[in-house]
């Protein structure tokens, strides 16, 4: 999968990054790997 | 975030797709960002710098989006104007703003040139169109303009956009909105772009009204292809649904009726569509049922706001436009579907309050107030109309009258103020009545809003003459075309021969409703 345009959140402090460059790291935070966040299960209205 | 990180990211994600489809004209999201900077360095040259305004008056267009995005840059605030509105109402506005630059449309660029002794702190105009004499030329300061990246000190709490609106009293109103009123919106409803995922939307809501420009920076997070019309044409919508294949769209009310009941409606394929998104206006139920059962399988959305709540602040959402379930559900639907304008979305408090300002109980019609990061601070410079707009507790009045049902939905119950909203434009019965009564054979005018199958209201003005005097409807419409935009002008008249009153001479607007409307 590719991390581009994916979102990562960070489980123990909140933190939410967007990657608009891909590379071969995983991002962590908090000294943990992040969690890639699923896309919103509403259709926004905009 | 600023705005203008969401071209940066969307950039870095899908450089080559498309970001804006005009006039058979493309341009990528890269070679957006490009125009974006170049037109920004050159605006700096121009003098143009953090905090100045910086005024737009056109239709929808591509340089409508550069510009934004290139003043946002700079740190300047952008001043979307309402091409409908008239030379003194324009003037207004240009001069309240205290706009340096404007950037003028084709087919304005002489009315701004008669006007211009007006505008007293006017520096530069550009036209974005053709040359124009006496004025800058948009191409030319592209090209005049560094290609080299553009980085300015922009806070989220700066304010981005300076937005009018039509209100109670005839001005307009500015309402500043930060770059976090937008932002903080669109990151929690919005997708950011994605390689894999390529959506297109049409906009046809005018890019000076809140809603406009709030899809286009959803869009451009979203990675989206924005398809951009001058100005909504039923027929050469259904055109280009059905070749760009575009998935997303909104519609006000009107614009959804006139689709459905074209003649040719069957004819095109509008098979891509995904997402309708309708507000602005009270939506007919017959004219929903239709275009529930006229686009199977498309998700319909019900956007609520107002400019001066960052825009959408309650949603009716695709679950709510699926009749289905037992017979009491499906009448819960029903309801919600002909009057409910759905419930608040997460960031936002919404209450219904009376005359002196407690909440009411669950179904009982109340004064609809709002609270929330996106809602605005006050009117721009003007601390009269910014005290009344809000409850001594900082809740904002929206001036619409609703009620809250127990599972937290809300529905409308008709204007606090008797605004009338034709098409989605707001009209101030007073701006109207102040412009009959200075005709010299009308005593007295008062204007309601009568409902309309196509437009949802029309003006109807109920006008008493002087004694002796005679005159036609259609010298009275006449004249109020002559001096209010097109969409304000009263569609009929009804002469009488006084004004219903209440004991204290107040006008009874709800009895000329009542036996005229």
């Amino acid at each position: 999968m590719s991390q581009l345009g994916k979102r990562y959140e960070c489980k123990e402090c909140g933190t939410i990054v967007l990657c608009t460059k891909a590379s071969d790291c995983d991002p962590s935070c908090c000294d943990k790997g992040m969690e890639v966040q699923q896309p919103k299960k509403k259709p926004s209205s905009d | 975030m600023n705005t203008t990180d969401f071209l940066n990211i969307a950039v870095a994600i899908c450089p080559d797709r498309e970001l804006m489809v005009f006039e058979k004209n493309r341009w990528t999201y890269e070679q957006t960002n490009e125009r974006v900077n170049r037109l920004a360095h050159a605006l700096t040259e121009a003098g143009v710098g953090k905090g100045d305004r910086v005024g737009m008056l056109s239709v929808n267009c591509s340089q409508y989006i550069e510009a934004y995005f290139a003043v946002a840059k700079t740190g300047a605030i952008f001043v979307p104007l309402n091409f409908r509105a008239k030379a003194d109402e324009l003037a207004y506005m240009i001069n309240t703003s205290e706009a340096k630059v404007l950037f003028i449309g084709e087919r304005y660029l002489d009315m701004v040139r008669d006007m211009k002794p007006q505008l007293t702190g006017l520096e530069n105009c550009i036209s974005i169109d053709a040359p124009y004499e006496g004025m800058l030329n948009y191409e030319e300061q592209i090209s005049s303009g560094s290609e080299e990246e553009f980085f300015s000190e922009i806070e989220d709490e700066d304010v981005t956009i300076l937005m009018f609106t039509s209100g109670t009293t005839g001005r307009p109103k500015g309402v500043p909105l930060t770059h976090d009123s937008f932002s903080m919106y669109i990151l929690d409803n919005v997708d950011p772009a994605d390689p894999e995922i390529e959506e297109k939307n049409i906009l046809t809501v005018p890019m000076y009204h809140v809603a406009g420009i709030q899809g286009v920076l959803a869009a451009v997070y979203g990675g989206r292809t924005l398809i951009l019309m001058r100005q909504f044409e039923v027929k050469e919508w259904m055109e280009t649904v059905q070749q760009e294949k575009a998935n997303r769209v909104m519609l006000v009310p009107t614009m959804l009726k006139q689709v459905i009941d074209d003649d040719d409606f069957a004819g095109f394929d509008l098979s891509s569509l995904q997402i309708i998104t309708y507000g602005a206006a009270a939506m007919p139920f017959e004219v929903i049922k239709k275009a529930i059962a006229a686009f199977p399988g498309v998700s319909f959305i019900n956007a609520f706001g107002q400019t001066e709540t960052g825009s959408t602040i309650t949603t009716l959402g695709p679950e709510d436009h699926d009749i289905s379930g037992t017979e009491e559900e499906k009448d819960k639907k029903l309801k919600r579907l002909s009057s409910s304008i759905g419930r608040p979305l997460p960031d936002v408090e919404i209450k219904i309050i009376d005359e002196q300002g407690n909440s009411v109980p669950s179904n009982v019609v109340g004064e609809i107030v709002a609270q929330g990061p996106r809602v605005m601070s006050g009117y721009w410079q003007d601390e009269e109309k910014t005290a009344k707009a809000f409850t001594p507790d900082g809740w904002l009045r929206t001036s619409d009258m609703g009620y809250m049902d127990e599972d937290g939905y809300i529905y409308l119950a008709g204007r606090a103020d008797d605004l009338i909203i034709r098409g989605g434009e707001n009209i101030s019965p007073r701006e109207v009545e102040d412009v009959i009564i200075s005709h010299p054979k009308v005593e007295e005018a008062a204007v309601i809003g009568i409902p309309d199958e196509e437009w949802g209201q029309e003006p109807r003005a109920i006008v008493v003459l002087k004694g002796g005097e005679t005159a036609t409807a259609d010298e009275i419409i006449e004249f109020s075309r002559s001096k209010l935009a097109s969409f304000k002008r009263p569609r009929s008249v009804i002469f009488v021969d006084n004004l219903p009153r209440s004991a204290l001479g107040k006008l009874s607007r709800k009895q000329l409703v009542e036996e005229y409307g």
